[in-house]
């Protein structure tokens, strides 16, 4: 029995085939004939024809064979049936875009001081701005005032393949960022720190973690 | 003993796939969405930023997997539907505090498998066992003999997983119906590995002693 499985990937599909064993769990049962649930499944799988003499004759072990092959069965068509998801996935993102988010609100880049912008919409342009360059995500984006004037620093996380140098790219998202921040949204940027956190496998969708790699530019 | 494959919990399985008639045939992530080629640890971290476009993309991603086990597990669509749609907006509140330490998807499930445990568990105080609703029902109308058949064991079996203890048909369901391994249904369930094997266990004694009696 396999039961050394670690939590670290979890299988595949599960319409994939599976080594199934119906008798898997419940096999160390003992039937009140003496065999073991497991055994009795052995023995009318090998010999589904020619039975030996007592599983012939044995009603708990043809009881428990039968069960399990039933089980296997209805088990396989309950495995197929999935509801559509469409309308519950629509009503939740309409409940969550009712349930906006602002977030802090930013100095924008103004000589009399009074005007700002949510920081929530502002990153949502930043990180597009770095999803331009060629081969970069935009995960996490934030804003911090410094507090004196109107002077706004930006930390960036960022995905991105790994088919170019990371410090070319990164004085890219750099320039993309401050360029937006300046001619979008009219912040006065100060640092802008970019930091690689995850790579983009280029041959199938990304599935590194955030914390995986860590290839951090000051 | 089944042997879990490989591959990752980045991405839902069976997304787009296996899901005749569900869909409608389309694909799970929106075409208009821009960001579906996104993994999940890039979306969650704009989703947790307050990023709605983001956390729409992992809505579509994962309402066909978190839907499938509240269906499994709850019995019936409404229900199903109203304990996915919770489990995403209290992910949605919950995300600011999501570090990323668990994948985005073992963090679904787990809030999923919760909500529908409580569901089940005030089901059993409250609901005798015979008014349970025909669990999920299929309309076998015109189908050959064998089909309808098949659709009346399926039947016994929605039923007398009805009949399981809340804990023990989640860990079932995972197992058997969803694929995940005793590891990761001890972290979705929060119970002890050895725990989920004797859960497993039993459940599997008790439904292949009724699959017995139903033939």
């Amino acid at each position: 029995m396999a039961m050394t499985d670690t939590g670290a990937a979890f299988p595949g599909p599960a319409r994939r085939a599976r080594a199934a064993d119906p008798a898997g769990l419940v096999g160390d049962e003992r039937l009140p004939c003496g065999r073991l649930v497991g055994d009795a499944w052995k023995q009318a799988r090998a010999h589904p024809y020619d039975p030996d003499p007592h599983t012939a004759n044995c009603p708990h072990c043809q009881q428990a064979t039968e069960g399990l092959a039933s089980l296997d069965r209805a088990t396989r068509v309950l495995r197929t049936r999935r509801p559509g998801a469409r309308a519950v996935a629509d009503r939740v993102i309409a409940a969550v875009r009712a349930e906006t988010r602002l977030g802090a609100l930013i100095p924008l880049d103004d000589s009399a001081r009074d005007l700002r912008i949510a920081e929530i919409p502002a990153a949502k342009v930043l990180r597009s701005a770095a999803d331009r360059i060629h081969g970069v995500r935009a995960a996490s984006c934030r804003l911090t005032p410094r507090g004196d004037g109107t002077t706004v620093d930006i930390a960036m996380t960022l995905a991105a393949t790994l088919d170019r140098p990371l410090p070319e790219r990164g004085a890219e998202v750099r320039e993309a960022v401050a360029y937006a921040a300046r001619r979008q949204l009219g912040l006065a940027a100060g640092r802008i720190d970019v930091k690689f956190t995850a790579v983009i496998e280029t041959a199938a969708p990304a599935t590194a973690g955030l914390s995986s790699r860590n290839a951090s530019r000051p | 003993m089944d042997v879990p494959e490989s591959g990752t919990f980045s991405s839902p399985r069976w997304a787009g796939e296996d899901l005749a008639g569900a869909e409608d045939g389309r694909s799970p992530v929106p075409e208009d969405a821009g960001d579906g080629d996104l993994d999940d640890a890039v979306l969650s971290a704009r989703a947790a930023e307050g990023d709605d476009d983001a956390f729409a993309v992992l809505v579509h991603r994962w309402s066909p997997p978190l839907l499938a086990v509240a269906y499994h597990m709850l019995g019936n669509l409404p229900d199903a539907e109203d304990a996915v749609q919770d489990t995403f907006i209290r992910a949605w509140r919950r995300l600011p505090q999501f570090r990323g330490d668990a994948a985005f998807g073992t963090w679904m499930y787990r809030i999923a498998t919760n909500r529908c445990l409580t569901v089940l568990r005030a089901r059993a105080s409250s609901v005798p066992l015979d008014a349970v609703p025909e669990a999920m029902a299929h309309d076998a109308a015109g189908e050959p003999e064998r089909a309808a058949e098949s659709e009346a064991a399926t039947q016994a079996l929605s039923k007398a997983l009805a009949a399981l203890p809340p804990e023990q048909r989640a860990c079932w369901v995972l197992r058997e119906l969803h694929g995940l391994s005793y590891a990761e249904i001890a972290q979705v369930t929060g119970m002890s590995e050895p725990t989920v094997r004797g859960r497993l266990f039993r459940a599997r004694r008790t439904l292949m002693r009724e699959m017995a009696a139903w033939r």
